[in-house]
């Protein structure tokens, strides 16, 4: 699972901004959200027919395959890059 | 290009050996060394990642997009094709069709898919136009 999150952008004009997010504090700090999104998935999959551990399974090694993934745009003196480590 | 394939080139540039025998010196030098001429390469289903590189020139300022996707992640994004509702799977199905594209997503399965992802490593695209430049590659 990916321990942090770096978004960087760049502007044209005035400084690049940096937000480095460490993944695990801020889901404990979310707990509440985490827990009323699962539930919320939990209803999807029975509305839908689909096998609630099968999705969670799934779920997880998305989530934790994310690590090392990184997306990079620019456009001259403008750029987005988010990266999970 | 290693030293005695070098060497040989020389020998036939100098006028010293014949073509047909600079053939053979390289055709035997190969033989001689099958093992040394793969030991640069990556072994097969070792890479990594998916990377798509795409540079353009619009409007006079240079554009990059950059991508570096873990072929681990598209593996567990294949693992989604199971969860999708037979019955969306059938709207899909039906939507593709009107579009001219008579692909049927309920023959997809996990495992093809699966396949598909360990070839990957294989594959690189590189497409050069005067104005943008894209490479599809595994590293």
């Amino acid at each position: 699972m990916p321990q942090s999150v770096t978004v960087r952008v760049r502007r044209p004009a005035g400084r690049p901004v940096r937000i480095w997010v460490p993944v695990l504090p801020v889901l404990l700090v979310f707990s509440p959200l985490v827990v009323l999104a699962g539930l919320v998935a939990a209803v999807a999959c029975l509305v839908y027919r689909i096998s609630l551990l099968r999705a969670l399974g799934t779920g997880w090694r998305i989530a934790c395959a994310l690590r090392g993934t990184q997306v990079d745009i620019g456009q001259g003196r403008t750029g987005v890059l988010v990266a999970f480590r | 290009m290693n030293e005695q394939r070098k060497d040989i080139l020389d020998m036939l540039a100098e006028g010293k050996i014949t073509a047909e025998e600079a053939e053979r010196l390289i055709a035997a030098l190969e033989r001689d060394q099958p093992a040394a001429a793969v030991v640069g390469a990556r072994p097969k289903g070792k890479a990594k990642y998916l990377r798509v590189e795409v540079y353009s020139f619009d409007n006079g300022e240079p554009g990059r997009v950059n991508v570096r996707v873990p072929l681990q992640l598209l593996r567990a994004g294949v693992q989604l094709a199971a969860l999708i509702p037979p019955r969306a799977l059938e709207r899909a199905n039906a939507e593709l069709h009107k579009s001219g594209v008579p692909f049927d997503l309920t023959q997809l399965k996990p495992e093809q898919l699966e396949a598909l992802v360990e070839q990957l490593d294989e594959v690189t695209l590189e497409v050069d136009q005067a104005d943008a430049t894209v490479r599809v590659f595994c590293e």
